[in-house]
């Protein structure tokens, strides 16, 4: 029965790949004119011979199929072209920036779920009450905020009004140690957490409203468990699987927020390298960086899919 | 006529106190806007700065001045001033979501609802071709869009957020449709032979529109804060052009010296989000209340 529904997740998984690596394509084909004009440098129209040479390089005179299917075979093979700016093979860019990113991501995710755990849990223990009130009006708040604000005031309170920490700049981990490393990563992961920990704390304390009401958590307070163990071992374990569907809901907001956090410290990121690929108008970055990111998106969110359907019965009879 | 202003009425007297004040910003938000766009429209000048003055090149004001008679909420970097600013600002979101917020319901809407009452093979097509756009983080796909361009007006970007916006209006037309379609009333007026068409919209859009409504609200706050962060990246309205993401971006350069020409962008926009979210929320509640009394 599993298998199946593996199969089938499979087989759509790899269809919206195609699709996906299709369109980021077709975003440049788009442009009206000559595909050799994107491609180009600003400024580089003039200069004949490496339009020519581009040109051939490229094959640009063949079909858009053709092409696209080049592209994507190379793709496969871990070959996104080269920057006609920079002269960097885009994949080399993407291995050389990504462990900023993930770090990133994965911080933020840590900090997320370590957070909203306790706010949430408590927050529906005594709902209504003050503390639930605070969180709520927290919450609301860290919905709101855009990323990059947060990011703006943590570099103002932290690094300006009180000088704790650096406000730019990247300390990896294997030159620096990790304190360095965390020294310079906790404000831009801070920032990224704040969206998702908001939303995970308010589904985390929905859940368990509805949980502490069910007849197992009154028999457990009847047979005298203390209240923290009631909450931790008996209320949390079910929200486990909201907490699954919540990431992957999430990992899209934490993709794109990366890519801002990360200017906005201007760290060493594959967000900073994709805007300023924008900025140079170097489309064989943005694409390849594009096509990059949404895999691993569509991956993800395919896994979670999958692990999903592997713990809940319910989803697995469909 | 009569029956909507009650209801509109009692709606309002029924909202939290928080609720109230959102609405109140926001319905600050859109009149400022436009008020400040009525020169442009009528060619007469407003009791209102120029956003684009800078009186320091005069001898008149100092870069980033505190608040004082002659601009309330003081100067930017450039000692325009920053009420006049905030308030064009104000536009460009207003613009964007409200392209947004229209295309999403009134195309997003009707695919789904059409989408989801006759199913089969068009229904499959759409959805499927839609997952497509949804298989990407939004806000890479629109610095992906927005990147081959290379004048980003404000017609441009509203397209762009507004076409984007789509899929999700047509997911959720569609599952509440689904939803609807199977209810009593639907089988009711199947069974007196009344014609798809119009069950369509005299049956299911209206049952659906008040769901597509509030995440409609909800939506818009996204909006504003993606274009926020396109604006603060420099990959949206161009400056001078004042938008809060880039008066943000503005203002970082003198972030040593002061922060209130950050602050004051900062502030419009996060409280306008928030108050979206709120009368969103508010309205998304009261929304299942009354689908479950349905």
């Amino acid at each position: 029965m599993f298998g199946k529904v593996f199969a089938v997740k499979t087989i759509r998984l790899v269809a919206t790949l195609f699709a996906v690596s299709l369109l980021t394509f077709l975003l440049v084909e788009q442009l009206p004119g000559d595909p050799i004009l994107a491609i180009l440098p600003p400024g580089g129209l003039d200069d004949l011979e490496t339009i020519e040479r581009i040109r051939k390089e490229l094959r640009l005179d063949d079909p858009v199929l053709t092409r696209y299917f080049r592209w994507v075979g190379n793709a496969l093979q871990g070959d996104l072209g080269k920057s006609y700016i920079t002269d960097q093979p885009v994949a080399d860019a993407i291995k050389d920036r990504i462990p900023v990113t993930m770090e990133l991501a994965l911080l933020a995710t840590i900090i997320a779920a370590v957070l909203a755990i306790p706010i949430g849990a408590l927050s529906a223990y005594r709902e209504g009450g003050y503390f639930d009130r605070a969180m709520s009006t927290f919450t609301t708040a860290a919905l709101s905020i855009p990323g990059f604000l947060a990011g703006i005031f943590f570099i103002w309170l932290f690094t300006l009004k009180f000088n704790w920490l650096p406000s730019t700049g990247w300390n990896r981990i294997t030159e620096k140690g990790i304190l360095a490393n965390l020294q310079t990563a906790i404000l831009p992961a801070g920032a990224l957490a704040l969206a998702p920990l908001a939303i995970n704390a308010r589904l985390i304390r929905a859940d368990m409203i509805g949980t502490l009401k069910e007849d197992y958590v009154l028999s457990a307070k009847a047979k005298g468990l203390r209240d923290r163990y009631i909450l931790m071992r008996h209320a949390l374990r079910p929200s486990s699987l909201t907490a699954i569907t919540v990431f992957a809901l999430q990992l899209g907001g934490l993709i794109g927020g990366t890519v801002v956090i990360e200017t906005v410290f201007a760290l060493p990121g594959l967000g900073t390298r994709l805007i300023s690929g924008i900025y140079q108008r170097d489309v064989m970055m943005i694409q390849g960086i594009t096509l990059f990111i949404a895999t691993v998106y569509v991956v993800v969110n395919a896994l979670v899919d999958l692990l999903y359907a592997a713990l809940d019965p319910r989803i697995r009879r469909q | 006529m009569q029956s909507l202003r009650r209801r509109f009425g009692t709606a309002f007297l029924e909202m939290p106190f928080v609720v109230k004040i959102a609405l109140v910003w926001l319905v600050f938000i859109v009149a400022a806007a436009i008020y400040s766009r009525l020169d442009r429209l009528f060619g007469q000048a407003l009791p209102l700065q120029d956003p684009f003055y800078q009186p320091f090149l005069f001898g008149e004001a100092r870069p980033v001045e505190g608040p004082s008679s002659a601009h309330l909420l003081g100067t930017d970097v450039l000692s325009r001033d920053n009420l006049a600013r905030l308030l064009h600002g104000g536009w460009v979101s207003l613009i964007v979501a409200a392209t947004v917020v229209s295309f999403g319901l009134v195309f997003g809407g009707f695919i789904g609802a059409f989408v989801g009452y006759t199913r089969g093979k068009i229904e499959t097509v759409t959805m499927a071709s839609l997952d497509v756009i949804l298989a990407f983080p939004p806000l890479v796909l629109l610095l992906a869009l927005v990147a081959v361009y290379k004048v980003r007006s404000l017609t441009m970007i509203a397209l762009v957020f507004g076409v984007l916006g789509i899929p999700t209006y047509v997911r959720i037309a569609r599952a509440s449709t689904l939803s609807v379609a199977g209810r009593e009333f639907v089988q009711a007026a199947e069974a007196i032979g009344t014609k798809r068409t119009t069950i369509l919209f005299r049956e299911i859009i209206p049952n659906i529109m008040p769901a597509l409504f509030a995440y409609a609200l909800i939506n818009a706050g996204y909006v504003i804060v993606a274009e926020g962060t396109l604006s603060y990246l420099g990959l949206s309205v161009q400056i001078p052009e004042p938008t809060w993401g880039n008066m943000i971006n503005e203002g970082r350069r003198d972030i040593r010296q002061t922060i209130l020409p950050i602050f004051w962008p900062g502030l419009f926009l996060t409280a306008s989000v928030v108050s979206l979210n709120l009368v969103g929320d508010w309205l998304q509640q009261r929304v299942a209340i009354r689908s479950s009394a349905l």
